[in-house]
């Protein structure tokens, strides 16, 4: 655990600058690099926040696996037509919605704040070892939440079936869509 | 300029910065690719508050961090799921346009 200011200030001017970059640049793939450097960026908060495994679990699959299969589907979807026809009216009464979402969610939060308790000011960071944290993950998922864990499995394998019996009829040409 | 305490504040504002670009790019973006990696963003934001509350409010409790992984599981199962549909109704309709795909 690093409980240093400057890497957490370091790694949110990375996430909400490249944040912005990633969905304001118009090239896709330029979008996606940005959105690696975000994943990375808050994997590094969770490993400053005590949760090593999760910070592995977040570099590992946001950003390498969700990467590569957002990249196959850039390649296999981009070059042909693209048709990016630009509603000017449409863009600017999204940005005037989103604005006025912003405005209500701070206007939310301020609220709630007012109304919270002296009692919940908590400004220290727990210390826990990472046996502590393991152990705790092993019990959450083998123990406490064993359901919930065999039910993401279950929906894992029915993702991997639904995937391969929809290549083999796209392949034998008898897919309806 | 920088206070040199990080509270539970500091983390749980970038959660919600990093919420509020996913809502604002998933409600503007063109392209459906440039969707699905707002919605990632929006299931980021929620992972950080998660793991932030877990580790501030928990004594020894780590369910927060248990659902943080649970929660990266399901995004990665509704990415592929949603890129796959994406992939079927491109050979179709041949644009990556959001406004293209307004019927199923």
């Amino acid at each position: 655990m690093i409980n240093n200011p400057i890497v957490f200030y370091i790694a949110s001017f990375l996430i909400i600058v490249f944040g912005l970059f990633s969905m304001f640049l118009k090239n896709i793939i330029y979008s996606l690099l940005c959105a690696i450097i975000v994943f990375f960026s808050t994997s590094i908060l969770f490993y400053i926040l005590g949760s090593e495994y999760n910070a592995i679990i977040q570099a590992v699959i946001y950003g390498f696996a969700v990467p590569v299969i957002i990249g196959l589907s850039i390649m296999f979807t981009t070059g042909k037509n693209n048709n990016s026809k630009k509603g000017f009216t449409l863009h600017y009464i999204t940005l005037l919605a989103g604005a006025i979402f912003v405005l209500a969610l701070v206007y939310v939060i301020m609220i709630s704040l007012a109304m919270m308790p002296d009692s919940f000011h908590i400004t220290e960071l727990a210390q826990f070892n990472s046996y502590e944290v393991m152990s705790a993950f092993a019990r959450g998922i083998f123990i406490d939440y064993v359901w919930a864990f065999e039910l993401l499995s279950l929906l894992l394998t029915v993702v991997i079936a639904g995937f391969t019996l929809l290549s083999i009829k796209s392949k034998t040409g008898n897919r309806k869509l | 300029m920088f206070s040199t305490s990080i509270t539970i504040y500091h983390y749980l504002f970038i959660g919600l910065i990093l919420f509020l670009i996913g809502t604002i790019g998933s409600i503007i973006a063109k392209n459906v690719i440039k969707v699905l990696i707002a919605i990632e963003f929006m299931l980021t934001g929620i992972n950080v508050n998660l793991i932030t509350f877990a580790s501030y409010c928990s004594s020894g409790n780590f369910d927060g961090y248990v659902f943080a992984l649970f929660y990266v599981g399901i995004g990665a199962v509704e990415l592929a799921v949603a890129l796959y549909i994406f992939y079927l109704m491109y050979r179709k309709k041949e644009s990556d346009n959001i406004e293209s795909y307004s019927e199923l």
